[in-house]
């Protein structure tokens, strides 16, 4: 009975009481309509252009937009503030044409100098992935309101650049954040941006309200009213409000896989699995080095084998993932290589590994004790815990669980390097420098989240990092980073176990679902309610 | 002691459910060998339909009637082991406070206050959280919230002692104040705080299984919390996973609670009927 | 009216360095904690670098020792000021003013209901002990109380919500509705039912209990069976004498009650999405927010110090022979 309701609802308190009394439905106003979307966390910054998380994106990307976003096409890029890029010769510049006619939600113009702002004064300085994407960025040049010129200290590879475009480069307005503590702003608790939705009402614990940006740029967009995100931390909570119609839509697997079967059979529901190809997770093994034990190569091969990894996808990811062959996924369109070492499971060559490499079984059938850390943000990565237990179990390898919750985890594993396995969920994002090197390569100081925090150090290993970082030949970063494939998995600094995404739970009555690889963390312009 | 029991058919029947209980948990690891964690066959197999799998299995495909019994295990451990801390703690707490009286018992009794205006639950939730969830932590984290309880009535008892006769022939023949403390008075405070330890071992089971329920149990150890909150996310497909250790828990804790009212009723003195 | 004002003074001030105990021990508490505001942060951005988190520790003031924040907290308070929540990013006090109703209702609601339902139950079962009614309602009453509530909770949900859609699966009203007063008021009414059902459900058997035994006691004593001899009827007998004989101990377990009511609700809020003074705790709890969750557990323990001075209250009111505020130990 809510979606009767809309901003164009012409239905009074007291009729509302009434209608309340009968079945809730979904009666969707004509065109327009308010799209209600379980949201699983209230993320406590929400400017992407500071926090570029997936989380955040989920709900700010409706208002604040990037210069591109990815997209299914060839090229993997749709233009959005920016229309064209290029990049110099010597890598040393990358030139943006940007779009016309383009307006805050304020009614200020959206000009070079906002590109400018942000890059130099946010993305650079402030940004989690930015700080290391823009080290070298040296300073943005506006010859005029529609060109932003990028000036690198050092040769930087537009494939890079452009691959990280839809992550990295939310435009933030310069004349609201200039001058001011650009992390405390207000408006990063009531964003402004470019977006086709602008930013309606937040009440914290109960949703957050996006209307629709009646001068968006887009011709004829956005097509829905408004965009409610409800906040449902609680997961079956999401699947029962589904079911009852009270939400249309429930990204980022809110929906328990192990429920999907059933609410796949639901009338006016499906599951979609498209959409999310950009943002791929992986289930990692994180090995810490410094335990002399899994110092031995022999030791860390013996584990891989051990890992039933069809197991794993049908039990725990019940067929939603792929196998992982090495640290990137499958799905790559352009880095991703097959031809990997690879590790089938086989109990019998992982205990003859083991003891080869000394490792006896001693009374019990136990070789050695140790300490494995599932993070605890994700179902999959704790029942994988759960099973890799069980896997090591089985060639002797007594594995006990430390169990944290989720900042306890950071600080364990991050900073205290007090484990002996953890299980991650690392992100893919669209390029091997963006968020994958920094999980193997030597030199990160302790406490960054999501680094190699296990004390590996492999000099070739980041020797042929460094040289892809600054290599600006397409063809050849490409043949770099699958050097760099075959070299993680063949030495096996960490363990990739399955390439995993999200699935959605979308009404029927939604259109315009997965139009991009990004789709659930992009603007929703083309995102509308059907009858 | 027997007569209440055996003019009681609840508290018979909850005794014998109790008695089969702490028989299954305390013999847990000969009819169950092997981790009860271990996979033992296909996900899901549903209950009564495999002979070798009689409570059928998980998501990952462990042994159900495995977990159950392992369960057990720990919730008659966590239970009891909960009420032993909580009454050990509010025993000693209780009858120094009484015994000592003046500033000591002032400000022992401060603290049972402290303890008794937070809420329990919210305080075994940061406990657990802070401390990480290890069956230990689970343990004194609900006894954080129960031995005010057993502090307070053994406290009244002390009072109403301190100034009996044996405690006055006590202190003449030599007594030290803490033997006389723990010796001869606090013994006699037992009986109104045990009539409260069965309470406190019903409600510890549930609370386990609240923590457990909102992602604060042991992973390294069966729990019936936990298996509920595991089978929850499968409510509507495969509710069994959660009604076979929801029952269990139920019966638990019912029968837990008849034991105690027929040992209230006979430790006080006190029959209705 | 002059007396019971002091009273009330006496007993919230003697409360104060309980409270003080309180926040030095969950404050402690939380320090120990593997892992802070800033690793909690981080997590949920995705990750940063080690200067990042060192800048975010330094800006929140988290990079003094303990006595130092600790003091810091303190001297908040006794301004009057709750201080800023690390994890929500915004004043706390707005935030407890916000959820603190949320669960006042629930609780209030679920409270009155075990009351109620749990007292008139009580008067049925005790009226005849070991009749075939009195075994069904103990028997069942003592069933509910042992049903986790989160369990019940979700059962009503599936039933209730999901599948017969009469109620609303969760939250505390209509997300964005723009209603106001009593159409506002029902719908917030319609989203309690369930959750004030599966916490209230549980607590009737103590009520109930109490009622129980009260009547039974009443019912074989000499005042009762003299007002039969009178030739009242049962139903002002059961008024008049034997209610009342069950209303004090009721009061006291009302008193009792509150705090494990409000550690229920913990639960319960869980369950059916409700931004309410449990949830804050959770949230707090996982983000590693000090000053908030010792706001909450202090509002919590405030709250109980109430709820108990209330009862206290009441007890004087009810018994005259105890005095206003003697009614402990």
């Amino acid at each position: 009975m809510f979606a009767t309701i809309s901003r164009r609802g012409v239905l009074t308190g007291t009729a509302a009481l009434l209608a309340s009394t009968a079945l809730p439905r979904l009666a969707l106003a004509q065109g327009g309509g308010r799209l209600i979307v379980a949201a699983d966390s209230e993320p406590r910054q929400l400017n992407p252009a500071i926090v570029a998380s997936n989380g955040v994106f989920f709900i700010s990307s409706k208002v604040i937009e990037p210069l591109a976003e990815a997209s299914y096409d060839a090229g993997g890029l749709k233009p959005l503030l920016a229309t064209g890029w290029e990049g110099s010769e010597d890598g040393l510049s990358i030139t943006f044409a940007l779009r016309e006619g383009v307006s805050w939600h304020d009614g200020t113009p959206f000009t070079s100098a906002d590109v400018a702002f942000s890059a130099m004064e946010v993305w650079k300085p402030l940004q989690n992935i930015g700080r290391s994407l823009f080290a070298n960025l040296e300073t943005v040049e506006t010859p005029d309101p529609l060109t932003a010129i990028f000036r690198f200290s050092k040769p930087t590879p537009l494939q890079l650049i452009a691959n990280a475009l839809p992550v990295v480069s939310s435009v933030l307005p310069k004349h609201v954040y200039e001058g001011s503590d650009i992390a405390e702003n207000p408006a990063n608790r009531a964003l402004i941006g470019t977006g086709p939705f602008k930013w309606g009402d937040y009440r914290p614990g109960e949703y957050y309200l996006l209307t629709r940006n009646d001068s968006y740029w887009g011709e004829g967009l956005p097509h829905l009213d408004d965009i409610v995100f409800r906040v449902l931390p609680d997961r079956a909570a999401a699947a029962s409000s589904l079911e009852a119609g009270e939400v249309h839509l429930a990204a980022f697997s809110s929906v328990p896989l192990a429920d999907l079967d059933r609410i796949a059979k639901v009338p006016g529901l499906s599951v979609v699995t498209r959409g999310y190809e950009a943002l791929t997770y992986q289930l990692t093994v994180e090995i810490n080095h410094r335990t002399g034990i899994l110092s031995d190569l022999k030791v860390r091969q013996a584990i891989a084998h051990a890992i039933d990894k069809d197991f794993v996808l049908d039990t725990i990811f019940l067929g939603y993932a792929e196998k992982a062959t090495g640290p990137v996924p499958a799905n790559d369109p352009t880095f991703y290589t097959p031809d990997v070492t690879t590790y089938p499971f086989d109990i019998a060559a992982a205990k003859d590994l083991l003891d080869e490499a000394g490792y006896r079984e001693g009374p019990g059938g136990t070789r050695f004790s140790l300490r494995l850390l599932p993070a605890p943000y994700f179902a999959e990565t704790r029942q994988f815990g759960d099973y890799l237990r069980q896997a090591l179990a089985a060639i002797g390898i007594d594995a006990q669980i430390v169990p944290h919750d989720a900042a306890g985890h950071i600080k364990a594993v991050y900073t205290d390097h007090a484990f002996d396995l953890a299980i991650a969920p690392t992100v893919f994002r669209a390029d091997p420098a963006i968020s994958t090197t920094i999980l193997v390569r030597s030199g990160q100081p302790d406490g960054v989240p999501f680094s190699n925090q296990g004390g590996y150090a492999n000099p070739d290993l980041d020797a042929l990092i460094d040289e892809a970082l600054v290599t600006l030949d397409p063809g050849k970063r490409v043949a770099l980073y699958k050097d760099f494939q075959r070299m993680v998995t063949a030495d096996l600094p960490l363990i990739n176990v399955a390439d995993w995404s999200f699935t959605s739970v979308v009404a029927d009555s939604v259109t315009g679902v997965a139009t991009n690889p990004r789709w659930v963390v992009s603007n929703w312009a083309e995102t509308g309610l059907s009858e | 002691m027997t007569r209440p029991f055996l003019r009681r058919p609840e508290a018979l029947l909850g005794g014998a459910i109790l008695l089969a209980l702490i028989l299954i948990a305390g013999l847990a690891p000969l009819i169950a060998p092997g981790d009860p964690l271990a996979i033992a066959g296909r996900p899901l197999i549903p209950p009564f339909t495999d002979a070798g799998l009689p409570l059928g299995t998980d998501r990952l495909g462990r042994d159900l009637l495995a977990e159950l019994i392992h369960g057990a295990r720990t919730s008659v451990a966590v239970g009891l082991s909960a009420a032993l801390v909580a009454v050990f703690a509010g025993m000693t707490v209780g009858t120094a406070a009484g015994f000592a009286g003046g500033a000591i018992e002032a400000a022992l009794m401060r603290i049972v206050d402290a303890f008794q205006i937070v809420p329990g639950f919210l305080l075994a939730l940061a406990f657990v959280s802070v401390m990480g969830p290890s069956l230990w932590v689970v343990v004194l984290a609900i006894a954080l919230g129960a031995w005010t309880g057993p502090a307070r009535l053994a406290r009244a008892r002390v009072l109403s002692l301190r100034e009996s006769d044996f405690v006055a022939a006590a202190k003449v023949m030599g007594m030290s104040p803490a033997e006389i403390a723990f010796r001869q008075i606090m013994p006699l405070a037992l009986p109104p705080v045990l009539a409260v330890a069965s309470v406190i071992v019903a409600a510890a089971v549930l609370t386990e299984a609240a923590l457990s329920f909102l992602g604060l149990g042991d992973p390294n150890s069966v729990t019936w919390g936990a298996m509920i909150a595991e089978g929850r996310n499968q409510l509507r497909s495969a509710a069994y996973l959660s009604i076979i250790p929801g029952i269990a828990l139920v019966l638990t804790v019912i029968s837990t609670y008849l034991v105690g009212e027929a040992l209230t009723d006979s430790l006080t003195g006190r029959d209705k009927r | 009216m002059a007396r019971l004002g002091r009273v009330v003074l006496v007993r919230l001030a003697g409360s104060l360095p309980v409270l003080l105990i309180v926040l030095v021990g969950v404050f402690v508490l939380l320090d120990s904690a593997g892992g802070d505001a800033v690793d909690a942060y981080l997590l949920s951005m995705g990750g940063g670098d080690a200067q990042m988190a060192a800048e975010l520790r330094a800006r929140y003031g988290l990079d003094g020792s303990v006595l130092n924040r600790l003091l810091f907290t303190l001297g908040q308070y006794a301004r009057g000021d709750l201080g800023w929540s690390i994890a929500l990013n915004r004043p706390i006090g707005p935030v407890i003013a916000e959820r603190l109703p949320n669960t006042l209702w629930l609780m209030g609601s679920a409270t009155a209901l075990s009351f109620l339902l749990g007292s008139a139950l009580g008067v049925l079962a005790g009226r005849r002990p070991g009749s075939v009614l009195d075994r069904v309602l103990s028997g069942g009453s003592l069933f509910l109380y042992s049903i986790p509530s989160f369990w019940l909770g979700l059962v009503l949900a599936v039933v209730f919500a999901v599948q017969l859609r009469w109620l609303p699966v969760s939250g505390i009203e209509t997300i964005a509705s723009g209603k106001a007063g009593l159409a506002r008021a029902a719908d917030i009414a319609r989203h309690l039912v369930l959750p004030v059902a599966a916490l209230g459900m549980i607590y009737l058997a103590l009520f109930l209990r109490i009622m129980r035994s009260g009547m039974a006691e009443a019912w074989g004593q000499d005042f009762t069976l003299a007002a039969r001899a009178r030739g009242l009827p049962d139903w002002r007998i059961t008024l008049n004498h034997a209610a009342r004989n069950a209303l004090l101990p009721l009061v006291t377990m009302l008193g009792l009650q509150s705090a494990a009511m409000l550690g229920g609700s913990v639960v319960i809020e869980s369950v059916f999405a409700i931004p309410g003074f449990g949830r804050l705790a959770q949230e707090a709890v996982a983000g590693r927010d000090a000053p908030l969750l010792l706001a909450v557990i202090l509002t919590s323990a405030l709250m109980v110090v109430i709820a108990n001075l209330l009862v206290d209250l009441a007890y004087g009111w009810l018994d005259p022979r105890v005095g206003s505020g003697a009614g402990h130990d």
